[in-house]
């Protein structure tokens, strides 16, 4: 089965860059070219691409780099700021195209059942994305594109056994049913994940670096809300998709950040 | 025999408290040497963790050149901003990699750029195909995601069993500005890394990951064996406090003499249970003859320099030289005693050995040669040569005045005694004092107590040799052509003693003299009476009390003496005679024909 890319936004340049990876460059083709196509033919297929900014990203920090700076922590021996760089800069905050999960729920009721497993790869100390939030009975592929073997697990054993996956190779798991599940690596101490069951999920998207995301979606009312590390962060955002136009802006932005962890930076 | 016994014994003790001593000092050295040890391991533990911590700056400011080069931070620039980075990107920024890598005076293994994503954009010294390049990033990790937040730091990875040692820096376009991507620098801990370790701490070192040595290095003299012992110790770390709580480990001593710390390394290896343990074998000795075995040259001349050796050679000496004095003394010199003595009794020099002339065992064994001279003697052995007068009597003066030497001959002339033959009797024997020896059926024997003794008074021994020296005539000794009497067994020491005073002076049984004219005048007791005169005037000349000796007494004495000697000899009356002898006044008893 083809691995659904649907963990990232569907336009945007953080498709390519957090999504399937070489293995998928014919199906990126026919992505790009899907985009391509007029917004007659998305309305066609009833969908549109609902456009909106992340607000107060600046709060969401990664936990697993900010515990790694405490010297407790005996992660370094040395470890000073570069000068050079801005002092804002040097706050922690978390990547936002891989680890701020904008998702799109219906109001009320479950959202369809996924066919297509959601992808999600194993490399340099992280998976892409890191929180990732699906519908219930998801099928989730794990495919490590390290060469040396690594070996995930899920925090408090909800299903998740732990299991060595050799590099290139991939591993499939369902989340057992609704809930936060939080994914680990014994051979990478800084990788932490989470996937989120939420049953009213109907599309996620990613957000860039500055915090533009965008999802498609069909026609109808949905509730916007952004999970990082697992968790629901900000305020719901209820928005209305029309048939017309093929791509609608927000005109509020998503709150992400007013009860995100503040882990400092 | 007593003195070189007491010798041995004391050489015996010094020997066994030498040697408690040395195995006692060797458990003190062996101690010691495991402090030393502990101590050091500390020190080593230390210098390594400091090697390390340099390194990783050196290495950190290694990476500077890369970060600013141009062809770098255009590369990683452009890579950030774009959705998919371009071959001609990457493969710019990887040849700027490779040259700067090569140039670098610190060598890394690996250098590796990712754009702000943490995406690699290129990289030197890693082998991955160019489609697993494009799919990799970097960017999870804390070390390069600091770097992309502007942070300089180190780090420790653990790639499919290798340690990689990284440090990262973060690429700026211009100052002020975000990062637009990093560098990371990672060196492969390897044994090359590790005898570096080794050169720069001279400490023997072993990195250790997922369970197992994954490189070493040890100075001269470690035993790689040594570092096997570590890696078989690894599997204690799960459980050892310190080193799961601090880090370090307190020193493990493995086996009997190798100490160890294990120490783990900061960075992501640190939750991963990689580290390195710095071993240390303990200056040891297993026993002490090893001791010999572990000196080296300057120990040994340190030793043989200093004056200590020339007290060891001078107490060696001392103790030889006093156990060989001994030995001589106690047995050298009484052998060759007896060996002369012997000689001389082969040669036929002498008829008896003198027991009073040796000393110990020999002693007794003269006496017990003696005794079967005399068996083979009884049961009919050869006769008998004279015996010397003056070595049984001692000196004897040539003209004695009053006693029966002083009796001519026949011819005028006293014969000469050498040529007499006589019957020696046994000096003093070591089992007991002399005895009299009976020399016919007639004679007292010893169970009726009419035995006659001569020495029991400590007087010189008599013999009846004394007969042949005596200036008699040939026919009492040819009157007797039977062999002498078989010995009897001495009586206990003690019954003589009580038998007769000690006042009275002991009688010596002289050989005997010619016989005297007949002179049916002679008096005995008045003849006594005389010698108790003269005995008592001697004793007083040599300083001997008087007191106690009344003449009743000695008048018993000299009864009882006269008894034994007649009824031995058959003669007709015994004189007496005074002498001195060694400086006290002295009878000599001679039978009268």
């Amino acid at each position: 089965m083809d691995p659904k890319k649907a963990c990232f936004p569907a336009k945007g340049s953080e498709t390519t860059r957090g999504g399937s990876g070489a293995r998928l460059a014919p199906r990126l083709g026919i992505l790009v070219a899907l985009l391509a196509l007029p917004s007659a033919a998305l309305a066609a297929a009833n969908v549109v691409t609902v456009k909106g900014k992340a607000s107060g990203t600046a709060k969401l920090m990664n936990p697993a780099w900010n515990e790694a700076k405490d010297p407790k922590s005996h992660r370094f021996t040395f470890r000073e700021p570069s000068l050079t760089v801005r002092q804002d800069v040097r706050n922690l905050t978390g990547y936002l195209p891989k680890e701020l999960c904008i998702v799109a729920m219906v109001p009320d009721g479950k959202g369809p059942a996924p066919k297509v497993p959601l992808r999600v790869t194993i490399a340099g100390g992280r998976t892409s994305p890191v929180t990732l939030v699906v519908a219930e009975g998801q099928q989730i592929q794990f495919e490590n594109l390290d060469h040396f073997p690594h070996k995930l697990y899920d925090v408090g054993a909800k299903g998740f056994a732990v299991a060595e996956t050799q590099g290139g190779k991939s591993r499939s798991w369902t989340p057992p049913g609704p809930g936060k599940y939080e994914i680990r690596d014994q051979t990478t101490p800084s990788l932490r994940s989470w996937i989120v069951v939420e049953p009213r999920t109907v599309g996620v998207g990613y957000p860039d670096r500055k915090g533009d995301f965008a999802i498609d979606l069909e026609p109808g009312k949905y509730k916007l809300r952004g999970y990082f590390n697992g968790a629901p962060v900000g305020t719901e955002l209820e928005v209305v998709v029309t048939p017309f136009p093929g791509e609608q802006p927000l005109k509020a932005p998503l709150l992400v950040g007013d009860n995100a962890p503040s882990t400092g930076g | 025999m007593l003195l070189s016994r007491f010798w041995y014994g004391i050489l015996a003790i010094t020997l066994g408290v030498s040697v408690f001593i040395l195995f006692v000092a060797v458990q003190m050295y062996n101690r010691t040497g495991k402090a030393a040890m502990s101590d050091s391991l500390s020190s080593d533990s230390s210098a390594v963790d400091w090697f390390l911590r340099d390194d990783a700056r050196r290495r950190s400011s290694a990476l500077i050149n890369i970060a600013l080069s141009p062809e770098v931070s255009a590369g990683l620039a452009k890579a950030s901003g774009d959705a998919k980075i371009d071959d001609d990107t990457r493969s710019k920024t990887g040849a700027a990699l490779r040259k700067l890598g090569e140039e670098s005076e610190i060598k890394f293994d690996h250098l590796i750029a990712v754009d702000a994503g943490g995406r690699v954009v290129a990289m030197w010294g890693f082998e991955r195909s160019r489609k697993e390049v494009e799919a990799w990033e970097l960017g999870g990790y804390a070390s390069v995601a600091d770097a992309l937040h502007g942070w300089i730091r180190d780090d420790a990875w653990v790639w499919k069993g290798s340690i990689l040692r990284v440090v990262t820096r973060p690429v700026e376009k211009e100052a002020g500005g975000e990062p637009i991507g990093a560098i990371i620098g990672a060196k492969i801990v390897d044994d090359t890394f590790a005898r570096e370790v080794t050169k720069r701490t001279g400490a023997a070192i072993a990195f250790f990951a997922d369970g197992a040595r994954v490189a070493s290095g040890a100075p001269e003299g470690f035993y790689k064996s040594s570092l096997d012992e570590i890696t078989r110790d690894l599997k204690h770390l799960d459980t050892n406090k310190d080193y799961q709580e601090k880090g370090r480990s307190e020193v493990r001593v493995i086996g009997e003499h190798l100490g160890v710390v294990y120490a783990r390394l900061p960075g992501e290896a640190w939750d991963l249970g990689a580290g390195y343990a710095v071993g240390r074998v303990a200056v040891s000795v297993n026993s002490p003859l090893d001791v010999l075995n572990r000196a080296d040259k300057s120990d040994q001349e340190s030793v043989t320099s200093s004056k200590t050796v020339i007290f060891v050679i001078l107490g060696a000496l001392l103790v030889a030289g006093i156990g060989l004095f001994l030995t001589y003394l106690e047995y050298t010199k009484p052998l060759a005693a007896f060996r002369r003595e012997a000689e001389r009794l082969a040669k036929g020099e002498i008829d008896m050995l003198q027991p009073s002339h040796f000393r110990g065992a020999y002693k007794k064994i003269a006496a017990d040669l003696n005794d079967g001279i005399e068996k083979v003697a009884v049961k009919g052995g050869a006769p008998r040569k004279a015996a010397d007068l003056e070595q049984v009597l001692g000196p004897i003066p040539a003209q004695p005045r009053m006693s029966a030497f002083s009796v001519p001959g026949p011819g005028g002339t006293p014969p000469d005694s050498a040529s007499r033959p006589s019957f020696p009797r046994p000096p003093v024997s070591d089992r007991g004092p002399p005895r009299l020896r009976n020399s016919g059926p007639g004679a007292p024997s010893a169970d009726s107590g009419e035995q006659v003794r001569f020495s029991d008074f400590q007087m010189p021994a008599v013999n009846e040799s004394g007969r042949a020296a005596a200036p008699i005539s040939e026919e009492p000794a040819k009157a007797r052509p039977q062999p002498p009497p078989p010995p009897k067994r001495p009586p206990p020491p003690g019954a003589a003693a009580a038998a007769l005073p000690q006042e009275v002076a002991p009688v010596a049984e002289a050989s005997f003299v010619a016989a005297l004219p007949a002179d049916d005048s002679f008096d005995e007791v008045e003849d006594w009476r005389r010698v108790y005169e003269e005995f008592v005037a001697v004793k007083r000349q040599c300083g001997e009390p008087t007191a106690p000796l009344t003449f009743e007494r000695f008048k018993g004495t000299l009864q009882r003496n006269k008894d034994a000697l007649v009824a031995r000899h058959n003669c007709a009356r015994v004189k007496f005679t005074v002498y001195i002898k060694e400086g006290k006044a002295a009878l000599k008893a001679s039978p009268v024909k």
